[in-house]
Formats: structure tokens, sequence, C-alpha cells
């Protein structure tokens, strides 16, 4: 059910109970969750908060709570799948389901008493009708108790009774059969992609403003949320302006509190401000030189995995007038003069070698004399701190580092993560050199494929699913731009890399195809679904995005079987 | 020349030039030292107690606690309420918090420029300045203009007072003086010197009885 006053139907809800806070490992989970505790925080509510990465972790998590706790709030997780059934609650467990996965299932939409979905319905979601997919069940059983009243009429009457009646059943028999066609067509439409709708952060920035308790930090996190979106990929260009638009609004509310009094603002106050900035990531904690290396749209541009691409680059910045020797060099070093005009100076000779799209609506924080941040800046930081592969880090642990890194009072984790974010940005665009390179990308009919080896360098970064599902987009961008097959350039791209080495599984990726006005529609799903099933190995669709699962590494094999229906082909 | 008469520390002072009150854990555990310090929290704790004027988003009525009184509390209308709970209102973001009136930046720089000129310690703004400064500024500082000025003029203000006290414990020390007079020191400052103070005082004395 789709709650329609976030405030009356939820938080006034859980104001005086104890709640279990199931969260999902992605930033803008992580963002959100920041939201929702800073909210309990100030109204004192209890909760218990569990990160969850996949779902046998949260059926985990939910049988070990639900004996003392009736409210659940899932956060980025169980929204596409029939949680009631998954999870097997009893009749007072209660879930509040905040998901940007679509398509919401269609139980948890129809689903009256115990699931309350924290989801807007003016967001594109396109739920079939009620009448479409369930029926009544009492009109079959009338039917069929008339019937037996008719047969003990006198048999004279009967007969005529019986042919009537007959008639009518093979009428609703066949309108029956119909009906479950047609239900079955409108299912198989609706769930077939995946795709994502509002970040969640966002969500619950509303609720914040709805109680008028928010913070400029709810704000910043809120902007994260929606950033991390953007990086990976899951939302388009347009609900990305349509929402940033959105947050603007925000932001000069709470600016023109600033800016009011004659007096300004200590300089430890943060301050957001809304920057047409340089898509360049982590430039202002780098040398402007390696950004430019490392950044997925710079790097794919000039194809910087070729000698020419080198030449390339070496021309750009002649042509900007930037000596190597300044833009090699850390970024706050920079002589102030280049750095006044730069992101002009940086449009305008991008223009010319193709570069359309340099510049980002984005936002920035300021705090402190020192403490400059992007947006982007954050989500990668905090991304990497997730996924860091430490060896004796658990996941919680990394769960919990990076759930520190958001905080202000935590500078020094954040520039830790910075640095793991840059050590990932250098392994991802090397591996996409080498992989284009050696030709690594086999092209298997439907869909284009890829397995790093074990001994590739940087491999156990590539264990996780975000990084890799990063490494996947990256890598498809570079191939449609360095191949000559025009028909490869159409087509979507399957990813596989080791993830357990002494259980023998491996981690499976699978993203639509690179194109200008992509929906970012996802059809893997249902796709590894099939495969599992006609190759018969043993597969885990443990994580919350259909699109990846863990898998054994007979799976592969069975790539060949990989068939997809035409329809899907098209996209 | 600063003149010593009798000692008389600021009011509201919890203890005098001798040695505090141990408390709480302190003295379960160094009940074997001489306890001749209070640790700086401690101070902060007592500081908390003063009151100071906040606007509430939210109606309560009178609560009865045992120190006091509080409230009624109604939207949008001051009230005096102590530090400790005018903090933990903002940190949930329940009140506005009105800054003292001499938190203000002419006022303070008209008090550092009398702390500077006099040789005696001049009248403070509040016996626990110091302690509410860095409270308000560090919580509530969106709500207090010019917070940073603020911060460098209280910080002049301390300086300049601590630096008077250096050199007149030197110059008791040295002279052997038998008493002092020290008008207008909050406990803070007090507290800053104290231990010093009085170790060293023994060991002059323990100098002096062992020469005879």
């Amino acid at each position: 059910m789709f709650i329609a006053d976030i405030r009356k139907d939820f938080y006034e809800v859980v104001a005086n109970q104890r709640v279990v806070l199931l969260v999902a490992p992605d930033i803008d989970a992580l963002c959100a969750c920041k939201i929702l505790q800073a909210l309990f925080h100030c109204d004192q509510i209890q909760y218990t908060l569990v990160p969850v990465t996949g779902w046998q972790d949260l059926g985990t998590a939910f049988l070990e709570h639900k004996e003392q706790f009736r409210y659940f709030v899932l956060i980025n997780c169980g929204a596409n799948v029939d949680l009631l059934e998954m999870l097997q609650p009893d009749d007072d467990s209660i879930f509040f389901i905040c998901d940007t996965h679509r398509p919401v299932d269609v139980v948890n939409v129809y689903n009256d008493t115990q699931i309350k979905l924290l989801i807007k319905q003016d967001d594109d979601l396109g739920v079939p009708s009620y009448d479409d997919i369930f029926r009544d069940e009492d009109e079959e059983g009338e039917d069929s108790g008339n019937e037996s009243d008719e047969g003990s009429e006198p048999s004279g009457k009967r007969r005529r009774f019986d042919e009537g009646a007959v008639e009518r059943r093979i009428e609703r028999q066949r309108a029956k059969r119909e009906w479950e066609a047609r239900r079955r067509e409108i299912l198989f439409d609706y769930e077939q992609y995946e795709y994502h709708g509002t970040s969640a952060a966002m969500m619950f920035f509303e609720l914040a403003w709805v109680l008028t308790k928010d913070t400029k930090d709810m704000l910043w996190w809120a902007i994260i949320g929606l950033t991390d979106q953007w990086v990976h990929d899951k939302i388009t260009n347009m609900k990305y302006v349509t929402d940033i638009a959105t947050m603007q609004r925000h932001v000069s509310r709470h600016s023109h509190r600033n800016e009011d009094e004659e007096n300004s603002l200590s300089i430890d106050c943060m301050r957001i401000s809304f920057e047409y900035d340089l898509r360049l990531t982590l430039y202002q904690h780098w040398s402007l030189y390696e950004s430019i290396c490392n950044s997925c749209y710079t790097s794919c541009s000039f194809k910087l995995w070729t000698l020419n691409g080198q030449k390339k680059l070496q021309e750009f910045l002649a042509d900007m007038g930037l000596p190597l020797k300044q833009v090699r060099q850390k970024f706050n070093s920079m002589d102030m003069s280049i750095k006044e005009n730069l992101r002009d100076v940086i449009e305008e000779s991008s223009n010319k070698y193709g570069m359309k799209d340099i510049r980002i609506q984005t936002f920035g924080v300021h705090f402190g004399f020192k403490n400059r941040f992007l947006a982007s800046d954050m989500v990668h930081a905090t991304a990497a701190l997730l996924e860091s592969a430490e060896k004796d880090d658990s996941e919680t642990d990394t769960f919990i580092k990076a759930l520190d890194a958001l905080s202000r009072s935590n500078i020094d984790r954040l520039h830790s993560g910075i640095e793991l974010a840059k050590k990932k940005l250098i392994a991802i665009q090397q591996t996409v050199a080498s992989c284009i390179c050696t030709n690594l990308i086999l092209s298997q009919g439907p869909f284009l494929y890829c397995y790093l080896m074990e001994g590739t360098p940087d491999v156990k970064l590539f264990s996780k699913p975000m990084a890799l599902t990063l490494l996947c987009k990256y890598l498809l961008k570079a191939f449609v731009l360095s191949t000559r097959n025009k028909r490869c350039k159409l087509l979507p791209l399957v990813m596989a890399a080791p993830k357990d080495v002494e259980k023998g599984t491996v981690i499976v990726v699978g993203i639509p195809p690179e194109s200008e006005t992509s929906d970012k529609k996802n059809f893997f799903g249902r796709a590894f679904e099939k495969a599992a099933e006609s190759t018969s190995s043993r597969t885990l669709h443990d994580h919350f995005d259909t699109s990846t699962n863990n898998a054994e590494n007979r799976f592969l094999d069975g790539k060949l079987f990989l068939k997809f229906p035409e329809r899907e082909r098209c996209e | 020349m600063v003149s010593f008469v009798t000692a008389r520390p600021a009011p509201h002072a919890a203890g005098t030039i001798c040695s505090a009150v141990p408390v709480g854990r302190k003295f379960l555990n160094t009940h074997t030292k001489k306890q001749t310090d209070m640790d700086p929290s401690e101070v902060e704790f007592l500081a908390e107690k003063e009151m100071v004027k906040i606007i509430p988003n939210f109606s309560l009525d009178k609560v009865f606690l045992i120190g006091g009184d509080l409230g009624p509390f109604n939207p949008g209308l001051p009230i005096d309420v102590p530090v400790w709970l005018a903090l933990n209102l903002k940190q949930r973001q329940k009140c506005r918090i009105i800054p003292p009136e001499w938190m203000d930046v002419e006022k303070l720089e008209e008090m550092r420029d009398l702390e500077r000129k006099e040789d005696m310690f001049t009248p403070v703004p509040s016996p626990y300045y110091m302690e509410l400064t860095k409270l308000l500024l560090n919580h509530a500082s969106d709500n207090i203009p010019k917070a940073d000025e603020i911060r460098t003029l209280v910080k002049d203000i301390w300086d300049t007072r601590i630096a008077k006290l250096r050199l007149s414990a030197d110059s008791f020390i040295s002279q052997q003086e038998a008493y002092a007079k020290l008008d207008n020191l909050t406990l803070m400052e007090i507290n800053t010197i104290r231990a010093f103070l009085l170790d060293t005082l023994n060991c002059m004395y323990k100098l002096r009885s062992n020469v005879q």
C-alpha cells in the first residue's frame, strides 16, 4: 500500500515504538539511513540498525528480530519481491519499505495491512490495476453452489437447466482462461525490466522537511544520495536534472538564511552551493592530469589506452595553455591564475575535442577553511570505503566505516576514503585498458561477454557489485568507441569476475547496451534466472539488484544458453 | 604590581586556593594522593548551570525538577533555561538559542582593551565566560552572529588574564609573600594554576624548613 501522508502514516506511527532499520549496501541507502537516524535522535525513538547485503541476510535479520520488534523499516531493499511470502511474518509485523528498485511487486502494492510503501505515487510506476491481476474467487464458489442446488431439482426441469448451466460454465471457463492469459502478459510486461526511482535519501529528506526538522546536514546527505544514483548510472539524465532542480530549491531556502543577516555566519557552518562543475572525478583532491586520465568520460573520449589518445591529451592540455608541470601537481597547489578560469577554459577546449558534456550540474559543500567537497567526491569516497577489500573487515565493519565518513566530524575517514577511491579508479582504468588492448571482450551472439581471470591485478576490488558494475559500464563505453563492428555497438555486456577463489564462485553483472537516450532499464534479472534454469548450475540471486548475481564457475559454461526473447533484444 | 592581601576568589567558585573537594571517581582512585586539581570538564559541568535565553518551537507544561522549576514552554516565546537543557534542545532541533548580552563584538572589544590597560584583573562578563563561549559557539554558532570574531575576542581576553596570573604567581613565589588577593578571577582560571602553585609552595616550604 502506498502511504499518502508520510508524517501521519509513518513517522507518528513509529514515534513511540522501537524499530528495526534494515539497510542495503549502497550509498543512497546509507544517506537515507543517516537522515532517518538524525530524525530518530531528535525525537528519541529507539531503533536497531542492521546492514543487510542480500536476501539471505535480510531473512536472517528478520528471524533474529521478529520476536522483539513489530515495525521494520527497509531501505533500498524489499520492494521488488513478494516480501510476505519470502519472510513469512506474523500478522502484526508491519513493514515500511523505502526502495528505489522498480518495478514494485504487485503483492506489495495491493497489500493493505502489513506492507506500507514510502514511495511517491506519481513516480512513473505503471502498476497494473487491481482487477487485471487479482480476481475474487467467490464467483466460482457461488456458481458451483448454484449448480449443486440445481442438481436437486426434479429431473425434467434439470435437463433444461443443465444445458443452460453447462453453456454458462463453458463460457466462464473460457473467460477465465482469457483473463489469465492477459494477466500473464501484463505481469510479464510489468516485471521484465528493472530500473530505479527517486532516491530514498530524498524521500526521507522530504519527511524531515515536512516535520520542519531539516538541517543542512540532512540536505547534504540527500544530495549525496541523488548523486550516487547518477554516478552509478541508475537514473536517466532527465530525472537527474529534475531532481537537481528540486534540491536546488531546498539549497536556496537554506542559504537564504545565511545571507539575510548582515553579520556573516561562522566559517565552521556548513555552506552548500550549486555548482556547474567539471565531470572530472575527484579533481580537486588529485592532480588535474590524473583526474583527466582516470575519469570515464574524458578517458573514453580521448581513448587514452592508445598512443594516439595520449598525444591528443597532450594537445588538449597545450590548447588550453596549461603547463604540464602545473597540471601534474596537486590541484590545491596549482597557480591561482590557472585555477580561476579553469572551468570555462576546459569547457571551451573540450568542445573542440567532441566532449560536449564536460560540465554537469551538481552541488558542493564548504565548511571550515580547508574542507571543500563536491557531491560526487563524497559518493566515490564512501563507495570505496563500503567496498574496501580489507581482510579483517567484515561487511558490517565496512558499512559502519562508510556511514561514519558521511558525518562532518570524521573528515579523516573521508580523506582515507578518497585515497581508496583514487586507487579504485586507477585500477578500473588499467583494467579497461588491458581488456581492450588484449581483446578480452568476446561477442557471444546476442551479447558481449568478458571474464576477468583470477590473476588480473586488483581483481579483488572487482568482487564487489558496485565496483564491478562501474567497471562494466566504463568497459562498455570504451569498447563501443574503439570497435569498428557496427553490430557490436548495440549489444549489452555481461561481465564476470571471481568472487571467492576457494569456493569457486563468480559474480556476474549484466548491463544494457550503451546509448545516448538510454532509459536505464535492465532486463538481465529475468535473463539470468532463465540461464540458471537451463544450465542447472547453482546460482544465488542474492543481491537486491537483480542484474547482479553470484554463481558457480559452471554457470559461465552455460553462457551459450543465454537466450533472450526477441522483444528484449531490441532495446 | 599586584598587591596580595587575602585570597578571595570570584563568587560561585566551588573551591578556594586550597584543594577542592574531590569529586566522584577521582576520590575513590586517588585517596592516597592529595587531590589538588579539578578536571576542566568538572568546571564545565558547573558552568552548565548558568541560565541562557532560548526560543522553543514546542509547547510543554511547567516541569518540576529537583534543581528548580522550568517552563512552561510555548512556541515562539523566549524563556530562561539552564545551559545544559538549552544545548540538549538545540541538538534535538527544538529551540533557538539567543546569545547572552555580553556576547557581543563591541562589548567584548571594550573589555579586551580595558583588560590590556589595567594591571589588576578587571570584572568579567560572566563567571563562566570561557566555558559558555566554548559551549555555545560549538553547538549553536548558527544562532550567534559574528561567531568567529567573538571566539577570537574571548580568547584574547583569556590570554591577557592568564598572562597576568602567571606574572603574579611568579612574583608571589619569588618574593615569598604570605598572602594574595585575587579579585575577579573565574574558577577556570584558578583551576589552571592551582596545582602548580600549591605544589610550588609546598616545595618552597620543605626547602625552607630543611635549611633550618
